[in-house]
This record gives C-alpha cells, structure tokens and sequence, in this order.
C-alpha cells in the first residue's frame, strides 16, 4: 500500500472542508471554529488548524487529504501542510471574484516554497455570478496559455466530482513523475517506506 | 453590551507586568484574530493568534479524539521557555509566553487568576470583581516600585 498526500487550499469558503468531509473514508477531523472576520458573512465556522480525511484508492494506494485554512494569517499551517503533500489543489469560488486576488496569492505562497503539481478546482460554478474558467485563469495570472494548470469543475458536495478532481490530481502526479522536466519537478521521490513509481495502475 | 477592551487590556498589562518571568500574553478568538495582546516587540499580533488558535483547536481535538476530555490548558515547552494555552470560555484563548526560569506553580495560579478576571470583563458576568484586579493593579505597583 503506498500513500499519497494531497492538500487542498483556496480561500475561505471555497469549499475545502466539505471537499474532505465528502471524499473521506474515515470520519474526517475537521478544526472548525466559529466565524468572528469578514468570512462570518459567507459561512458561521471556519477551519482554523487543518482538515484530515483518509480514503483508499483502489487496492493499492491510500490517500491522505488535508484541507488549510483559507485566510492568510494561518499561513504558518500553508506552508506546514504543503510541505509533505505530492500534489495539491486550490480550490477557486466561480462566483466570488473578488477573492481571485488572494487565490494568487495562495499559489505565490505555495511556488516559493515547493515544486508541485497544482490543479485549480472551480467551485459554485452554478451560482449566479459564476465567471469562466478562461477568465479566472486570466485573472489569476496565467496569461500564457503553455503553462495553464489542469482546471476543473468540481462540486464538493457530490463524492463523484471529488472524486473526478482527485483522479485528475494524481494524473498530474504520474505525468510529473514521467516527465518531470515538462511541467514540474515533485518535492519528495518517496511516499512513506518504498520509493513511488508510477506503475500504480489506478483503478477506482 | 459592548467588550470592555480597555479594561482586558489593562488586565493583561498588569498580569505581564506583575508576573515574574512572564514575557507576554494574547487574548484572542477561537478562529485566531487578536482581541487585546502585550508581546514582545517582534512579534505579530496576527500571527500569534492565529498560532494560538490553530493550536488550541488541535489540542482540543486531541482532548476528544483521544479520549482525554475537556482541555484545561496547553503548554509547549521549549529551551527558551513556555507557551502556554488556556481557554478562557467559549469566546476568547488566553495566550501566555513565559522564560525557562519560571516558576511553574506561580505561572499556573497567576493564569488562573487572570482567566477569571479577563472572562468576567470579556461576559460582562455582573459588575467585574473590583477586588481582584485591584488587588492585582497593586501588586503590580509594588512590583514595578
């Protein structure tokens, strides 16, 4: 059984603690204190430490989830997290451009630190005001079409969408590891005891 | 009833002055924004409460999970000295840094009392004892004399 560890990051209210709570095996732990900032307004409890799910991957692969907090001054718990993950997600609210700016934020933050595979997963694409996935990838500063990460849609309230914004996270994962020149080098070649080669086949 | 901040500032005030080896203290919401702090210099009220509370939450959460129950405080111990968490009511984490010489059983009854003298301003919980924290103010006169 090899392990994976996959962080999901974005700003509050993206949708990150439902995201692990939907997709996890186990119970998931979640950090959730009530809301006294700015985000109060668009939900009651907010994560403040982090969010932990577990789920198996086919026979051979277990993955672990963490969620971070959404707002910046728990930054400290950005860089803990992403520092062991192979591959992370930043979740994107569809609806809510304003928050673009610290969504770029949040990937300035997680560049400097690792060399990860990333995938943007668009969330409340069906709430009135959603943009599209063009323009948040425009405003979120990718105007150079060559280096566009993978972007989704996903719900993170339905398992199967999780589970699709997974699936694409570890295709990221294999085409890094296969040809990590082309887009991105991973952090860490080990996963738990044995090195990670990708001849996982995945199956779901 | 608005929070009496002037007051749970003064409060802290006089508890790191009064104190001895007592280097700073935060009172702050359980999702990590500062309501009053008296740090050192260099520190960031923020990110302080943002630590503060991230490590609260987990501890509590070890206290559940593990079966341990209702955390009293959390104390992290390092060679330069203590953090210590203790929750101050459902509102509110009282954060204190004290150096290695603290005496420990001092750090413990002075956190207890300022605990009860910050909750009773910060829930308005009738009049605030006046005997207390005067005592306190006095004492931390005689120490600062």
């Amino acid at each position: 059984m090899r392990l994976m560890r996959l962080v999901v990051t974005g700003t509050a209210g993206a949708g990150k603690s439902t995201f692990v709570r939907t997709v996890s095996d186990i119970e998931a732990i979640d950090t959730d204190r009530t809301a006294t900032d700015e985000t109060a307004q668009i939900k009651q409890k907010t994560t403040v430490a982090f969010d932990f799910g577990r789920l198996s991957f086919g026979p051979r692969l277990e993955i672990h989830i963490y969620g971070t907090p959404g707002q910046s001054r728990f930054n400290f718990m950005w860089d803990i997290l992403i520092q062991r993950a192979n591959a992370y997600v930043l979740l994107v609210a569809a609806h809510r451009i304003d928050e673009l700016v610290k969504a770029r934020q949040i990937i300035a933050f997680m560049n400097e630190r690792v060399q990860i595979p990333m995938v943007i997963g668009l969330t409340h694409r069906d709430c009135p005001g959603a943009r599209s996935p063009e323009e948040i990838a425009m405003r979120l500063g990718y105007t150079d079409l060559s280096n566009l990460p993978t972007i989704v849609t996903v719900n993170p309230n339905e398992k199967n969408s999780v589970l699709e914004t997974l699936n694409v996270m570890l295709m990221s994962y294999l085409m890094s590891q296969l040809a990590p020149d082309l887009n991105t080098v991973p952090a860490r070649q080990n996963f738990g005891q044995e090195e990670y080669r990708p001849r996982v086949q995945i199956v779901r | 009833m608005a929070i009496n901040t002037e007051r749970l500032g003064l409060i802290l005030q006089n508890f790191v002055s009064a104190t001895s080896d007592v280097q700073g203290a935060a009172l702050v919401t359980p999702d990590g924004l500062p309501l009053v702090a008296n740090l050192p210099g260099a520190m960031d009220e923020e990110r302080v409460s943002a630590m503060s509370a991230a490590m609260l939450s987990l501890g509590e959460r070890i206290g559940k999970e593990l079966a341990r129950g209702t955390i009293d405080r959390l104390y992290v111990e390092g060679d330069e000295g203590f953090s210590i968490l203790t929750s101050c009511g459902q509102d509110a984490v009282f954060l204190v840094l004290a150096g290695k010489t603290a005496k420990q059983g001092v750090l413990m009854l002075e956190i207890k009392r300022a605990v009860s003298d910050l909750r009773s301003t910060l829930f308005n919980v009738g009049q605030p004892r006046p005997e207390s924290s005067i005592g306190m103010m006095s004492r931390a006169r005689s120490a600062r004399a």
